[in-house]
């Protein structure tokens, strides 16, 4: 097909895609005592550069306090069609201050600038919502899961924007009986939107407190929508298998219904699909153990706070944050996932204290694969408050961002040798960096229609 | 009518001391007399600005974002805060060191971490 749009023609294009050179990656102040502005860092990653496995450029946001976490495109594949569009703006949302920043990486993709800002004030008092999350586009329209209301009570609800980054309201029809939000991901050719829960702002800012988990104040559910009535249809309820359901995937190719979700707290991987009467299915296919800690009384479990599948859906990848380390299964059968490799940093286990010269605060948090499936860029900072709980040596030590070599015909990972950016170092003090995009679409962004 | 001022002293910054307007938060007014705190949201809901009251009494009705563990430990949100009495604070992420509990490291009663939480909870009772 002749390409027009943002993106490719298809997940098989998109793997021939040319390797990335450049990527980008959030770095936080808010919470670590550095009285300054998050960033958006620019992150080297041509081998043939002088300056590889640098940060080369930093966008300081305007104000302090925003707590960057999550981004996401303006435009992705699902617009390939659409020559009037371009993958142009990175959305930047603050989850503590609401301001949704948009940047203009195109311009110049190594010094990316700021194009606009919509105020969180804004945001409140036009959709009462709060607490910005996924940012996904929707032919030339945005929408972000918002997990709270104005006052930070759950379920929140979803942010439309149109394409000059203007609040239009909910995108949302009805949110039904859903207790809490968090992540979502859709399926056009079914019809279908998935949607994961986390907690409400008011719990979850505050730090994680088990016991809030027991009182129901954590999410446990996953729920399926009629995407084009914009309404949920159906729920899962996952019970201990499912507590605190975070990232969702569907796989890339636009005519499966399979997907998945990693469970953070239960650190299971719950695999969903329609069977051939046209039910939606779920059931548990990984499921991993609490492990014991030298000096604590409780076992820590692993805390799965994201998955990835590969763009050939051949390989699904997680991490346990707590325990340290991260996987690769291969979802070939996805009902049957096989544990294909296997890489230790950081954790509280303390099986990788020190990778490549850097000394570890965190575990393996957030990471993004290339196109291609051989890369893998792992950083460690979850959320400046959990982060303060559960590793409070980060606010020396900052964030690190390291690299994964995969093996995507027979499996298998290796951390790479070469390449680790510190964000222990950087000029303004130990920042910590989290969500990673490339200029050319990743594996957790594009949608095929 | 005389305004209502009290007086602030930041122990954790050499005791330095500041007079401020009883009807005003106390972010605002600190950080007008020129003190470096942070802040996310501005109405009560993420935490970011808390700071541990070591004296005194303040008004904190319409912050969100502490727990009642946070609020017995002496924590208060002071982008909603009000001063009600002279008080005496240590501010900014070096005052948060018993804001966060590490459940595993340091758990409440009662508790299973992964399967029997949520059973656990309603079996057992309070
Ligand atoms: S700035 Fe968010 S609670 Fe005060």
């Amino acid at each position: 097909m002749e390409s027009c749009g943002p993106g490719y023609a298809s997940p098989a294009d998109a793997i021939k895609a040319p390797r990335e050179t450049l990527l980008y990656t959030i770095a936080i102040y808010t919470g670590t005592g550095i009285q300054k502005p998050d960033y958006l860092a620019t992150v080297d990653v041509d081998p043939e550069s002088p300056t590889y496995s640098q940060v080369i450029h930093r966008l300081e946001m305007p104000g302090i306090g925003d707590e960057l976490h999550h981004m996401g495109w303006n435009a992705c594949s699902s617009c390939f069609g659409d020559a009037g569009m371009s993958r142009k703006y990175l959305l930047l949302p603050g989850v503590r201050s609401n301001n949704i920043h948009v940047v203009d990486t195109a311009t110049n993709p190594r010094a990316p600038r700021l194009h606009k800002v919509i105020e969180g004030a804004e945001i409140r008092a036009k959709t009462n919502l709060s607490g910005p999350h996924t940012v996904h586009c929707l032919g030339s329209e945005i929408i972000i899961s918002m997990l709270g209301d104005a006052k930070g009570e759950a379920p929140g609800g979803y942010l439309l924007l149109n394409n000059e980054f203007e609040i239009v309201g909910r995108w949302e029809s009805s949110m039904g009986d859903i207790k809490f939000g968090y992540d979502f991901w859709y399926q056009p050719r079914h019809n279908v939107m998935f949607s994961s829960e986390w907690a409400a702002p008011n719990t979850f800012m505050p730090g994680f407190d088990l016991e809030e988990v027991g009182h129901l104040k954590y999410g446990r559910e996953l729920h399926i929508w009629d995407f084009e009535r914009r309404e949920p249809v159906e729920s899962f309820y996952l019970g201990e298998d499912g507590l605190l359901p975070l990232e969702v995937k569907f796989h890339h190719d636009p005519d499966s219904t399979h997907g998945f979700c990693g469970a953070a707290l239960s650190s299971n991987v719950i695999h969903w699909w329609k069977d051939d009467v046209g039910n939606w299915q779920w059931e548990k296919v990984i499921d991993v153990d609490n492990e014991p800690h030298p000096e604590w009384p409780i076992p820590v479990p692993g805390v799965m706070s994201a998955i990835l599948v590969s763009m050939d859906d051949k390989y699904l990848y997680l991490n346990n944050w707590l325990h340290g380390d991260m996987r690769q299964y291969d979802i070939s059968d996805p009902h049957a996932p096989v544990l294909t490799g296997q890489v230790w940093m950081g954790g509280l286990l303390g099986k990788a204290p020190e990778v490549n010269g850097v000394k570890m605060a965190g575990g393996p948090q957030m990471f993004q694969l290339s196109l291609d499936g051989r890369r893998l860029y792992v950083t460690t900072s979850l959320f400046s408050t959990w982060d303060n709980q559960f590793y409070p040596e980060i606010r020396e030590r900052g964030g690190v961002m390291v690299m994964i070599d995969c093996d995507p015909e027979n499996g298998g990972m290796t951390l790479n040798p070469d390449f680790v950016v510190n964000f222990g170092k950087e000029p303004n003090g130990p920042s910590r960096c989290h969500e990673t995009r490339y200029p050319g679409g990743d594996c957790t962004s594009d949608i095929w229609l | 009518m005389a305004m209502t001022t009290y007086r602030v002293t930041l122990a954790n910054r050499e005791d330095a001391t500041f007079e401020v307007e009883g009807r005003r938060p106390l972010l605002e007014s600190l950080r007008e007399q020129g003190v470096d705190l942070p802040y996310g949201c501005k109405y009560g809901g993420c935490i970011t600005c808390a700071a541990k009251l070591t004296e005194g009494i303040v008004n904190q009705r319409r912050q969100v974002a502490l727990n009642k563990r946070q609020i017995n430990a002496g924590y208060v949100i002071l982008c909603v805060a009000r001063p009600m009495t002279d008080i005496t604070l240590e501010i900014g992420v070096d005052s948060h060191g018993d804001l966060y509990r590490n459940p595993f490291l340091d758990p409440p009663k009662h508790h299973e971490p992964k399967a029997g939480i949520a059973e656990q909870r309603l079996d057992d009772g309070p």
